[in-house]
């Protein structure tokens, strides 16, 4: 059992060094799958080599059970001839094992980590596809400039819909509130102009007590215009 | 090298004392580039606070949130004791340049945090940045075509935002600034693309003459021997994220607002206080880029207070401060 161990790691390495056999990958992959703990190693060893490249290092996610999830789901390969089966398995296992060490490569940034950061730099490829944060789960595209205001739990019963205390409204929406909120006494462009004063103040004061200068100012660039969500909801 | 096997046996020779050489060099320089790093990240950021201030600076930034991106120019000169400073916003609507100067002697709050020294905030307690934050060197890296200093500043705990840094190896300056939530995603990024640093800057003084320049208020400024800023306000905070301090603080205006501003010399937050709005607004949570905004009512023997909280800290501090806001006893 050791011995058999003790072999596979000795793969991993060769593996590693580019160096194995295509029945070793083969060996390999199917034991990764099986084996947390050779999985762990093969993540130590990636870890090791990029931190010699000075590549990017990301400690906490761990892809390879999602992949090994969707590999399970490919139909399986089917074939005639043991031979062909085996050639085929073995290109698969190779191209497997390529994705894997893509995804060990590019993984960064997004990782959530007990630390908080692990690479800013320039991988910032994160902000064109930027998942709201969790506390914010409004749209992102659909509104790309101006306050997105979220009402707190005031909403009456009269639509249903009303499970938390709080909701992310876009936007867009809010407009639509006030009609069953009867108590209202605010309209959403004054509500927005208030935000966007406020706002504005706040970046004076920013740009003179942080580290930034002036660079602050320039979150102002997308208030006291018409935004895009005023623009739409003129329309309507 | 091609070249090389061509020729004589004698200039081979000669290549190769010179290629002998070239390492030897090579070897050298590579040491005194080792030299550098030995600066210390803590340094580093008070050679920046430095920098932003005291150097003559003019470049294109961008700022980039969610997958919006804006540019703008920024000019930063000092002249006779003095910086003027211009922000030009270069897309979206037509908006009007920011000219600003202030007294190059006046420091800040914030300056003051990020240089490095304790803030008093009473007799037994200090504030200080590497308390609430860990600065990481993360090697080199390349912004605007110039070399920088990569550091992470990671928040020792939940109340603040982390950063990644691009600092300027030769002048300090910062060059690029990431937010970073708790989860290491990016929040928003500010990132020059083209600067150009010290000289003078003639076509500051063209551009900014004749148009008009507001002249920062100086009542903010500390001493070296500073002492903590004390508000004359009727409102107090009875919850602060440890580190914070107040930086500034205006009294009424004549639309009866009043506003106070925290750092803890990286994060800003205001706090603003509205005795006429607060019946006809909201109470909301509302977010812009990395900035949130919490507005709360107080209800103040009978009158409705508006509070809003603004910054770009995490939404649960903003939260706790703004239900944190009562009257002073």
């Amino acid at each position: 059992m050791s011995d058999h161990k003790e072999r596979l790691e000795q793969s991993l390495s060769a593996l590693m060094d580019g160096e194995a056999t295509e029945m070793e990958t083969h060996r390999l992959l199917k034991a990764v799958a099986e084996d947390p703990k050779l999985r762990d190693r093969w993540k130590r060893y990636h870890m090791a080599s990029a931190t010699i490249k000075g590549d990017p290092v990301a400690t906490s996610v761990d892809y390879s059970v999602a992949i090994s999830a969707a590999i399970d789901q490919e139909p399986a390969h089917r074939s005639g001839g043991l031979a062909v089966f085996a050639g085929s398995a073995g290109r698969f296992a190779i191209a497997a094992s390529v994705a894997l060490v893509a995804v060990f490569g590019v993984q960064q940034l997004n990782t959530p980590s007990s630390n908080g950061l692990i690479n800013g730099g320039n991988g910032m490829s994160e902000f064109a596809s930027a998942q709201a944060p969790a506390e914010n789960t409004g749209p992102a595209i659909q509104f790309p400039s101006g306050f997105q205001p979220v009402i707190n739990a005031r909403t009456v019963s009269a639509g249903g819909n009303n499970k938390s205390s709080q909701r992310t409204i876009p936007v867009l929406e809010v407009q639509q509130v006030p009609q069953q909120q009867v108590k209202a006494q605010y309209s959403e462009a004054e509500l927005r102009a208030y935000l966007n004063n406020i706002m504005t103040k706040h970046s004076n004061h920013a740009a003179l007590n942080s580290n930034q200068g002036m660079l602050p100012f320039a979150r102002l660039s997308e208030i006291g215009g018409k935004s895009a969500g005023e623009a739409l909801s003129d329309k309507e | 090298m091609v070249v090389s096997i061509t020729v004589d046996k004698t200039l081979r020779a000669t290549f190769n004392v010179l290629k002998q050489a070239a390492l030897v060099a090579a070897v050298l320089l590579h040491g005194s580039l080792f030299a550098e790093p030995m600066e210390s990240a803590q340094d580093l950021m008070e050679r920046m606070a430095k920098a932003s201030r005291e150097l003559n600076y003019t470049g294109v930034f961008t700022y980039e949130h969610r997958g919006n991106l804006a540019s703008a120019k920024l000019i930063h000169e000092v002249r006779d004791g003095k910086t003027y400073e211009r922000l030009l916003h270069m897309d979206g609507m037509q908006r009007d340049v920011v000219n600003r100067s202030d007294n190059l002697d006046c420091l800040r709050t914030g300056d003051m945090l990020l240089r490095g020294h304790a803030y008093k905030i009473n007799d037994e307690n200090y504030s200080r940045l590497q308390d609430f934050y860990e600065f990481h060197i993360k090697g080199d890296g390349r912004i605007a075509n110039r070399h920088v200093s990569m550091v992470h500043v990671l928040p020792k705990d939940k109340y603040r935002y982390g950063y990644v840094l691009a600092i300027d190896k030769q002048s300090g300056l910062m060059l690029q600034s990431v937010l970073m939530s708790h989860a290491g995603k990016p929040l928003e990024r500010f990132q020059f693309v083209d600067i150009s640093i010290g000289g003078a800057l003639s076509e500051m003084d063209s551009q900014m003459q004749g148009s008009e320049i507001d002249h920062i208020d100086q009542a903010d400024c500390l001493q070296l021997n500073r002492k903590m800023l004390s508000s004359q306000s009727m409102w107090q905070l009875n919850w602060l994220p440890p580190g914070f301090v107040l930086a500034s603080y205006q009294s009424p205006d004549a639309n009866g607002q009043e506003s106070m501003m925290f750092t803890d010399g990286l994060a800003v937050f205001s706090v603003f206080i509205d005795s006429v709005k607060g019946e006809a607004l909201p109470s909301v949570d509302a977010k812009l880029g990395a900035t949130v905004a919490v507005l709360t009512k107080a209800d103040i023997n009978g009158h409705q207070y508006a509070i809003c909280v603004v910054g770009e800290i995490p939404r649960g501090t903003a939260n706790q401060v703004a239900s944190a806001i009562g009257i002073s006893p």
